[in-house]
């Protein structure tokens, strides 16, 4: 079986061992690799007992079998554990170059179990694995400790935590590359209650491949679709994520001062035709990937990465602040100090509202950018008021009387899509196996870019189906791992012929689909089984009932009807558990029954 | 109560297939799918011409009253949603692609649009090729593979996410069923422009 490695590291902090176990490869063809091996080997190792920030927890660092092959975008890695924000399965992904390099140190995955008496890094290198004191790394921040460690992006890539992480940060970020971050649900604070400060590799060991000449066959075709994409081709890599800002906006879909609007007069300022007029040094990729959608930014803070759409609407619209160099700075600290920008932005965004109601006792206002580095260097050291901050939106409104004011779905903070606007957004955020994400499929390229084609974003009948569908897809792209970027232009059917001549399984598209709704039902069972219910799939109430403004004013998110078309159409039960004949014909049945029975 | 949004929708595709001479008058028939329901054409009616009576809903896989009004391939689009990821089928009678699967097991485009959308269109054949169970199974199970597939004689059947996608496709073989047919009158060398074009024969 090619493509796969064939090995999985193991290290517990607790006692000090290394050791190696194969990859089951039963378990590799149904799970791929990335996200969807996560959630399988998180399944066994991980139950409803286990406080997250506990030694229990583990932390697994998976690739998957396109990883490392040269493929478009086949750069990516994913982190699953269970999550301290969310209390959900969590898997966060990220690019640059440290997945690549792991993999070629001769690993598909790694899991880290246990605690580790005091501060440690791993190093993990062809010629074997070792654990290093770290103390002297403790405390330091994202961009000395990856330099400390020897960070160079072509032969040893640094993946690390920073301050955040290390003060359990409830939104903490794993980085790597020093700039690239597996950010969402907080993965950092696992790692850091781990007590590991960072992972060093080096490899250089080639992907096998069981029929290559097919497999560049692939590549070459999607290499022709990439650059007919306007999207991929030109948008991105011009204008960065944040190309969508202006867009998203004219339609009545950006949020604003905390989703109390759902549009925002000074959207050009942040958007990315601002970023490349005023701050943009040049753009950069991620190994193997031709779209380069990455900004490089130069503000009076320094050069550095930042900021991506999420990044820019969080810190400006969601805050009230037009001030783009304000924005950029909060973003390189947020890297530095090791915190997912959209729900560090978003938690401020919570905590500005709660002031200006008279909830909360603080100077945070909307628009008060000038507060951004202060605020998030509290967070990250859990200072004074950023030690309520760092528990996220959610936890802070609660304790403040007024949960219904964070703009969060399972404790996780949305991004920048109102689901007003979008109305398929909107069940996508409230079906999300790991809180409010945009990520779990692509309802904006469904409803606002026409991406394979446009669909009305404000019909509600049917759009549980779109919906499903692209949640499988997600679910795939993150489990090969590849960019969700690259599906903009490519569609599965490539990918699953690249699969399959990779590794010589065979994979028609409908199959690798099934194998995505495969990991989504699986994920679901593990949310079920820690006590998440229907009443969980929902939206905060603003978007319910506050209508919308802008270019889609009057309208609310009409939740209910998408969310039983859903149910019914993915197989489950009117309480949201998957049905038994679902679970039979996604061979799930046995793993189901304790939840199902007890 | 199907949405007027969706109706149009249907009216639409309805229309340009007619007119795009991908049907006959009463021939072809689409669908879409929302969850556990499908939303399917009248039998007997006209996609030329469709009007909101003529949209069928009934179960993807319970029956129901509606079944006795949906088109007659409602067994093979139920097939197709069952085993692959579509949300959406369009099935036609393409005249020149017709004529080419009556001689070729695989209808492989040689123009640069059909070649960059389609690669390769795999032409099936069954003893029945008129809403049977063996036909359904047949198409369903090629359909796990490939976006749009042929079965020999009869037609097209394309999925997609949306029917403009599944349209698509559907008429972008047509042209290149078109240009193959031109291309043989010509009866010339053909100068190959693509490279690694071997490779579509495997797609």
């Amino acid at each position: 079986m090619k493509g796969w490695i064939g090995r999985i590291l193991v290290i517990d902090l607790t006692h000090s061992t290394i050791t190696t176990e194969p990859l089951d490869p039963g378990m590799a063809q149904q799970f791929i690799g990335g996200r969807g091996l996560g959630a399988r080997l998180l399944w066994d190792l991980v139950g409803p007992e286990v406080d997250p920030l506990s030694p229990q927890n583990v932390l697994i660092i998976a690739t998957g079998p396109m990883t490392a092959t040269g493929f478009q975008t086949s750069n990516r890695f994913s982190v699953s554990t269970k999550s301290p924000l969310s209390g959900t399965v969590l898997d966060a992904n990220s690019g640059g170059y440290w997945g690549m390099r792991f993999k070629r140190a001769g690993y598909d995955a790694l899991i880290i179990k246990g605690r580790a008496p005091k501060p440690v890094y791993i190093e993990i290198t062809e010629a074997g694995v070792s654990l290093h004191d770290a103390t002297h790394l403790w405390g330091k921040r994202v961009e000395e400790t990856s330099q400390a460690l020897g960070q160079d992006k072509n032969k040893r890539n640094v993946l690390c935590i920073g301050p955040a992480g290390e003060n359990l940060v409830r939104f903490a970020a794993i980085m790597n590359d020093a700039t690239r971050a597996a950010a969402r649900g907080g993965p950092g604070a696992v790692m850091g209650s781990k007590n590991l400060k960072a992972i060093v590799v080096e490899g250089d060991l080639r992907v096998e491949m069981e029929d290559k000449e097919r497999f560049r066959f692939v590549q070459y075709e999607a290499t022709k679709m990439l650059k007919a994409n306007p999207v991929t081709s030109q948008a991105f890599p011009e204008f960065g994520t944040a190309v969508v800002m202006n867009i998203i906006n004219a339609i009545g879909a950006l949020p604003a001062y905390n989703f109390q609007q759902t549009h925002f007069d000074q959207a050009d300022a942040i958007s990315g035709e601002a970023i490349t007029e005023t701050i943009l040094v040049k753009n950069a990729a991620c190994w193997a990937c031709p779209i380069a959608c990455t900004r490089i930014s130069k503000t009076d803070m320094g050069e550095s990465e930042g900021p991506e759409y999420e990044t820019a609407w969080a810190f400006g619209a969601s805050c009230g602040v037009d001030d783009l160099v304000a924005i950029t700075n909060a973003n390189f600290l947020c890297n530095d100090l090791g915190m997912d920008t959209i729900s560090a932005g978003s938690t401020i965004a919570c905590a500005m509202e709660l002031t200006e109601r008279g909830l909360l006792t603080s100077d945070l206002r909307f628009g008060r950018a000038d507060l951004f580095a202060q605020t998030l260097e509290d967070i990250a050291l859990r200072r004074g008021l950023g030690d309520e901050l760092a528990e996220g939106s959610y936890r802070l409104a609660e304790k403040h009387g007024a949960p219904e004011l964070s703009m969060t779905v399972k404790k996780l903070e949305m991004p920048a899509y109102d689901p007003r606007g979008m109305q398929g957004q909107g069940l996508l955020y409230a079906t999300s196996n790991r809180g409010g994400c945009h990520m779990r499929g692509n309802m904006l390229g469904l409803e606002v870019l026409g991406l394979p084609k446009l669909i009305d974003r404000l019909q509600v009948q049917g759009k549980a189906s779109f919906v499903t569908l692209h949640q499988n897809t997600a679910a795939i792209l993150d489990s090969l791992v590849a960019c969700k970027f690259v599906n903009i232009a490519v569609a599965e059917e490539y990918l699953a012929r690249a699969l399959t001549s990779l590794t010589g399984v065979s994979y028609p598209t409908g199959e690798l689909i099934r194998a995505g709704e495969r990991i989504w039902n699986l994920e679901r069972l593990y949310n079920l089984r820690e006590g998440f219910s229907r009443a969980d799939d929902t939206l905060p109430p603003r978007l319910l009932n506050e209508p919308a403004t802008g270019a889609s004013a009057g309208w609310v998110s009409h939740l209910e009807p998408m969310l039983a078309e859903y149910y019914r159409g993915r197989g489950w039960d009117e309480n949201g558990v998957p049905r038994p004949a679902k679970l039979e014909e996604l061979t799930l049945a046995e793993l189901a029954v304790e939840v199902l029975h007890g | 109560m199907v949405d007027e949004r969706v109706y149009e929708m249907f009216r639409d595709i309805g229309r340009d297939m007619y007119v795009h001479n991908l049907v006959s008058s009463h021939g072809g028939n689409i669908s879409v799918r929302f969850g556990d329901r499908i939303i399917i054409k009248r039998r007997g009616a006209m996609l030329g011409r469709l009007k909101p009576h003529d949209l069928i809903e009934t179960g993807l896989e319970k029956n129901d009253s509606g079944v006795a009004l949906a088109s007659t391939e409602l067994i093979v689009h139920r097939a197709i949603y069952k085993a692959t990821p579509a949300l959406a089928v369009v099935h036609a009678h393409p005249r020149v692609a017709i004529a080419l699967s009556l001689s070729r097991d695989e209808i492989v485009p040689i123009d640069n649009e059909g070649s960059y959308l389609l690669k390769k269109v795999p032409v099936v054949s069954v003893e029945f090729a008129s809403g049977t169970k063996q036909m359904a199974e047949t198409l369903a199970d090629a359909l796990k593979s490939y976006k749009i597939v042929f079965l020999r004689g009869h037609g097209s059947f394309a999925t997609g996410q949306t029917l403009d996608e599944a349209f698509q496709w559907t008429d972008a073989l047509e042209e290149a069923a078109e240009i193959i047919l031109h291309a043989k009158h010509l009866n010339e060398e053909m100068i190959e422009y693509r490279r690694m074009s071997d490779s579509y024969k495997s797609w």
